[in-house]
Formats: C-alpha cells, sequence, structure tokens
C-alpha cells in the first residue's frame, strides 16, 4: 500500500518538474527530449493506477511516436526558439 | 538561474496547497466502483464473451464510437498526406545508413517490437492491449528503421505509399463490413454475440473483437508508416514547388 | 495516519494535474513558436488524460487492471473489489491515437507555414502570410 502511495506522490512532483523544463525551454530538442521524461512519468503513474491497457498505448504514442514526430519537424523547420522581445 | 527559482517556488505552492487543502477540507478518498463500471465488470464474459473489460467496452458496449473514431483517424492522415503530396511520385535514391554495428543490433530489436506488436494485437481479446497499441508499436518499429537504415531500405523492400494507403483503406473496409454484417440478418449495427460465434474449436476469439482488433492494428501500423515515410522526404525536393 | 496520507496524495495529484494544465497553457498562448506551440498541446492533452483515468481511480490494495484471468470468470468477487474502473480506460484508449493523428497533421502544417514563409514565429509567420495576401 505504502509503496503505491509512494510512487504516485514521486512521480507527480517529478512530472511538474518535467512539463516545467519542457516550456521554458528554448532549445526545442532538450524540450522535446524533457517531454519524453514527462511522458515516462505520467506513464509509471497510470501503471500504479491500474491501468495496464492505457500504459501500453501511451508509452508507445508519448514517448516513442510524439519524440520522433517533433524530432522530424525540429530537423526541418529551427531548432531554437527566438527569445520575445517583451 | 530565474527558471530554478521559478521552479521551486511553483513546486512549495503546489505542496503547500495541497497539504493544506487536505487538512481543511473534509475530503474522502474513493473506495468502490461506480455501480456502472461495476455492471461492466461483472457482465463482460456473458454479453461478449471477452474476460477482457476495456477491449469489451471499446468494440462491443462502445463499438460505433470507434468504428467512427477510426474513420477520424483515417481523414486526419490524409490530410496530412495530401499537404505533402509532391509530383512525380516518391523520390527513390540509394540505401544509406549508420555503420554495421548500429544496423545489426537494430535488426534484432526491430525484430523483438514487431513480434510484440503482433502478440499484443492477437491477444487483445484476453489480455491488456489491442488493436491501438500493437498498431502504435509496430509504427515505432519503422521509426526506428528511418534514421538507422534511411528511408529507402523501406522503399526496396517493398513499403511504398501507395502499397500502406491501400492497406488502410482494406483495413477501414474491412472494419465497416465486420459492422455492417449484422444488419442483413435484421440486427443491430455493430452487433457481437448474437452473429458471430464466441468460440471457434474451443479457442477463445470472443466474436468480432478479434476481427476488429487485426484490422485496427492494420489501420494504425500503415497509417503511421505512411506518416514516417512522408516526413522523412528530403526538404530540397519541396522548395522548387513552393516557388512554383 | 493511513487516511491522512492518501488523502494528501489525492490532493496532490490533482493539484499537479492542474499546474501542469495551467504551464501548458501557458506554452499555447505566449511561447511564439509554433513547435512549443505543438509541444505544449501534446503535453495538455496527456495531462488530460490521465486526469480522466484519475476519476476512475480507486484507493484499494493491490489494484489490478480490469481483466478476468479465465474465460469462466473464476475472479469475480476480487475483481469486483480491486479492478481499476474500464470505462475511462476505454474512453482514453481511443483518444491518445486519435489525438497523434491529428497532432501529426498540426505538424504537416506548421512544416509548410515554414516552407511558405520561412519561419515559424507564429506572429512573423501572420504577419508574411498577411502581406503576401494584399499584393
Amino acid at each position: 500500500m505504502i509503496i503505491t502511495i509512494l510512487i504516485l506522490l514521486a512521480f507527480s512532483l517529478l512530472s511538474l518538474v518535467f512539463v516545467y523544463m519542457a516550456i521554458t525551454e528554448r532549445d526545442l530538442l532538450k524540450a522535446t527530449a524533457f517531454s519524453a521524461g514527462q511522458s515516462i512519468c505520467y506513464a509509471v503513474i497510470l501503471q500504479a493506477m491500474g491501468a495496464a491497457d492505457i500504459v501500453m498505448t501511451y508509452v508507445a504514442v508519448s514517448v516513442g511516436l510524439y519524440s520522433a514526430l517533433l524530432i522530424f519537424v525540429i530537423s526541418k523547420t529551427e531548432r531554437f526558439e527566438e527569445v520575445s522581445s517583451r | 538561474m530565474k527558471r530554478v527559482i521559478i521552479l521551486i517556488s511553483i513546486l512549495a505552492v503546489t505542496l503547500l496547497s495541497s497539504l493544506v487543502i487536505s487538512f481543511v477540507a473534509e475530503i474522502t478518498v474513493p473506495r468502490s466502483l461506480r455501480d456502472l463500471s461495476k455492471y461492466y465488470i461483472a457482465n463482460t464474459i456473458i454479453d461478449t464473451a471477452s474476460p477482457e473489460s476495456v477491449a469489451a467496452i471499446v468494440w462491443d458496449y462502445r463499438g460505433l464510437d470507434t468504428v467512427y473514431e477510426t474513420l477520424v483517424l483515417y481523414l486526419a492522415i490524409v490530410g496530412g498526406l495530401a499537404i505533402f503530396t509532391i509530383k512525380g511520385g516518391f523520390p527513390r535514391g540509394e540505401p544509406m545508413g549508420l555503420t554495421e554495428l548500429s544496423r545489426n543490433a537494430t535488426k534484432i530489436i526491430v525484430l523483438l517490437i514487431a513480434t510484440v506488436s503482433a502478440a499484443i494485437a492477437f491477444h487483445g481479446h484476453l489480455t491488456p492491449g489491442g488493436g491501438f497499441p500493437g498498431g502504435s508499436a509496430l509504427a515505432v518499429a519503422t521509426m526506428l528503421i528511418i534514421p538507422v537504415y534511411s528511408v529507402n531500405i523501406l522503399l526496396e523492400k517493398g513499403i511504398t505509399s501507395t502499397k500502406l494507403v491501400a492497406i488502410r483503406g482494406f483495413a477501414l473496409t474491412g472494419l465497416g463490413l465486420v459492422a455492417l454484417l449484422p444488419v442483413v440478418k435484421g440486427l443491430e449495427i455493430v452487433t457481437n454475440q448474437k452473429f458471430y460465434p464466441g468460440f471457434l474449436n474451443g479457442v477463445v476469439i470472443s466474436g468480432s473483437i478479434s476481427l476488429y482488433n487485426l484490422l485496427e492494428f492494420l489501420a494504425v501500423a500503415s497509417g503511421f508508416t505512411a506518416v514516417a515515410l512522408y516526413l522523412s522526404i528530403p526538404e530540397e525536393l519541396y522548395k522548387g514547388e513552393v516557388r512554383d | 495516519m493511513k487516511f491522512v496520507i492518501e488523502e494528501f496524495t489525492y490532493v496532490l495529484i490533482i493539484c499537479v494535474l492542474i499546474i501542469n494544465a495551467l504551464i501548458s497553457i501557458y506554452g499555447i498562448v505566449y511561447r511564439r513558436s509554433l513547435t512549443k506551440k505543438l509541444l505544449s498541446l501534446t503535453v495538455l492533452s496527456d495531462t488530460v488524460f490521465v486526469a480522466i483515468i484519475l476519476a476512475g481511480f480507486i484507493f484499494t490494495y493491490p489494484i489490478v487492471p480490469p481483466v478476468y484471468s479465465d474465460i469462466r470468470g473464476a475472479d469475480k468477487d476480487f475483481l469486483l473489489n480491486h479492478a481499476s474502473d474500464p470505462l475511462p480506460q476505454a474512453l482514453v484508449l481511443t483518444g491518445i491515437v486519435i489525438g497523434l493523428a491529428v497532432n501529426a497533421l498540426i505538424a504537416f502544417g506548421i512544416i509548410q507555414v515554414y516552407r511558405l514563409t520561412g519561419t515559424i514565429d507564429a506572429r512573423k509567420a501572420v504577419k508574411s502570410l498577411l502581406e503576401e495576401g494584399v499584393e
């Protein structure tokens, strides 16, 4: 029982860190890596909640395919986000 | 540095607010399922001959929704491919790629992923899994082949975009047929147990659920493989087209 | 003490999901790179999916997937008390894959915008497209 609670606590806080780092990062490749880390945290949370079907889909889609899609987009466009001048 | 300070303050605010809320407000955590979910779990074997209640809801209880969602998936990918269509067909080139070591390692890994994805898809009515997870796992394998072996090896092996779109069309037509066939006997659309057999030679096939899983596996895998193929076309080819 | 830590966990996960959603909405609205907007959109959709699963989560130990171990349904009583909710899982399962297809469409659109305007900065791209329209 305590292990489920601890996993939920630790990985939900870790996902917050990853989300913040991913959104505020200016290098888009690094942001993609942080986003993959956030996906892994969510996958662990889902597994702790007993949703095994979702974990199978979610790991393949969110860690694998989204990262590949974003890397393709970055390789075809620009790698760095421009600094906002406001 | 400013980022780290903001991050620590956000974490502190989250922890403090949840501490305060959990002490001040009287929260009762849920300890038992809703009646609707209990119904689904209790009756899944009787109604659908599938021990997997999620697959039963996806393809039997709420089957019509999922058929329409497959249509949305088809249209979204077709819309994307329409933007990327180029004159003169798909470009071909010499196979290139990374070193021998990484190629051999990738060969083993791709074989493993393909086997596991097929197992996930074809056991979808018995164990967690199904057409959606299996198809996306197979698409991951092609996404792995493209950077290591270059896209030309896929085209040489006969995995072209035309064939993939044809497989998608076939899978979607099959889904429609499986959903529509019960209407012939005067039953409702997307009927499972009254029309399709639950057991075949003593093997559990859960009626139409295994058929749906197989076809959805083909549709999802070929769709995302087509997306990967079109994304890997070099950008120089498009520059002339945009200027025209 | 047991009940306190369970309530705290429940509230903390809800708070974290709300703050994740707020951060990703900030990313969608205020970040100027179109790729960053797409990334924020994927984070927002993932957060919503986890929130939907959380709506069906029950605090029981052990918690197992809602799958029978045999076709005769021998472990029905155990599952009714210890299984997670199958209905939100079925909703999210299709949602994830459809979301990926729609985001792939958005990605194709971003690449096309870059081809036409030479930038992925949202304001510059809109300005450039508007000027072309005036001519």
